[in-house]
């Protein structure tokens, strides 16, 4: 046992070779970069960031309620809109304004019976004459938006049918937001049942002073029958009732 | 280890700075040249690094990193058409171990080192696990895959012939 011992000492005697520094700090980097490359730990974090987890998940949350939230509000509005440009773009006025309003038709003409558009009419459901409106709300029709004056006051009479379309069209156009808005339960609306009273009974004064009585007896007793509390004022009530 | 395998880079430092002189010296003693030396050296502290997570403390550290020494030592002798078995044993002694040669040497560490080199590798290897390591007879026999008797008796020749060597002088 002394031998072995005296062969460890002189053994330690030799001379202590060491690795070179640069294997040394190869060896050590190499070390730290597989530790920080190393996957995700499976364990629980602990300390300060115990609560970076839960708060990250609960702002998850929360964007994630909000963001469909947002899109859910959104949604009808966009579907309103999607589904009633197309058929009011591809015909912008012509199933809006009845045909005896066209500027092309000459004043002089017979009168079309209405009974065609009051068909179209009423085979239209409530729910596309609601989409239409809004749309309309939001895009009024070439021609309103064309309307080359500004109306004169209702209180003048147009001068001739066209001039009273125009009237009443551009009536439409600065009036909207303030009249009031129809009852859904109306069965048949002609175009004029779609604006103000005003322009509804101007519209019925119109068709008298064309001679088209019938017309102007439908339009005024479903005006009637549309707002019963209304009271026509009596200069405008000469102008729509037959005399 | 463990403390590194949980992601502590500190740990490796530690260990790395425990075993770096001892484990170097081992190398290169064992393969008597330095650039292999270095070599095989970074090559044992790669797989000490690579296996930091399934490390199991089934033994000493010490003893787990001189199995990985001994395993490179063997591919190395391996490639070099040299076979660690093929030199165990004293019944074959190396020429270069002759006594009688080694006497010329003026200085005992001279001879001790010279005698050091002419050891069957099986010999030095276990004489520098237990110098350099500081391994005791049952963990040289784990970290070389041998029973105790044998590597009892490897460093007991181990020993022998170096005393000689020194004492020739």
């Amino acid at each position: 046992m002394a031998d072995d011992d005296d062969i460890s000492r002189r053994y330690r005697e030799l001379p202590r070779e060491e690795p070179p520094h640069h294997l040394d700090d190869a060896i050590l980097a190499a070390a730290r970069r597989a530790v920080h490359t190393r996957p995700a730990p499976l364990v629980v974090p602990s300390g300060r960031q115990r609560w970076y987890f839960p708060l990250a998940a609960a702002a998850i949350i929360v964007l994630a309620v909000a963001v469909t939230m947002h899109v859910e509000r959104e949604q009808p509005t966009g579907e309103v809109v999607s589904s009633a440009t197309a058929p009011v773009a591809a015909a912008p006025s012509a199933r809006e304004v009845p045909e005896e309003f066209r500027t092309e038709k000459p004043p002089a003409e017979k009168p079309k019976p209405a009974a065609q558009p009051e068909r179209r009419r009423k085979v239209e459901s409530a729910d596309a004459r609601q989409s239409r409106n809004e749309l309309r709300d939001a895009a009024p029709p070439p021609e309103l938006q064309k309307a080359p004056e500004p109306a004169p006051p209702p209180a003048a009479p147009a001068q001739d049918a066209v001039g009273g379309v125009a009237q009443s069209a551009s009536g439409l156009r600065l009036e909207r937001t303030e009249a009031p808005k129809p009852a859904r339960a109306a069965s048949s609306l002609s175009a004029f049942a779609q604006q103000s009273p005003e322009q509804w009974l101007q519209g019925i004064a119109d068709l008298r002073k064309q001679r088209r009585h019938e017309e102007a007896d439908k339009e005024l007793a479903e005006f009637r029958k549309r707002y019963p509390e209304y009271k026509i004022p009596p200069a405008m009530r000469e102008r729509v009732e037959r005399r | 280890m463990l403390a590194y395998g949980a992601g502590d880079a500190g740990a490796f430092e530690t260990l790395y700075a425990r075993h770096r002189g001892g484990l170097f010296r081992f190398v290169l003693r064992a393969v008597k040249d330095r650039g292999a030396a270095e070599e095989l050296f970074q090559e044992v502290w790669v797989r000490v690094i690579e296996a930091r997570e399934r490390y199991a403390p089934k033994a000493r550290f010490i003893t787990w990193l001189y199995t990985i020494a001994h395993n490179l030592l063997v591919d190395h002798w391996r490639k070099k058409g040299l076979s660690l078995v093929a030199l165990d044993g004293d019944e074959v002694p190396s020429e270069s171990a002759n006594p009688a040669r080694q006497a010329e040497a003026r200085e005992a560490l001279a001879r001790l080192v010279q005698a050091l080199e002419s050891l069957p590798a099986a010999q030095r290897e276990a004489f520098l696990l237990h110098e350099e390591g500081g391994l005791s007879v049952a963990q040289i026999a784990a970290a070389t895959g041998v029973g105790e008797e044998a590597a009892k008796s490897r460093l007991r020749y181990a020993m022998t012939k170096l005393k000689a060597a020194v004492d020739d002088g």
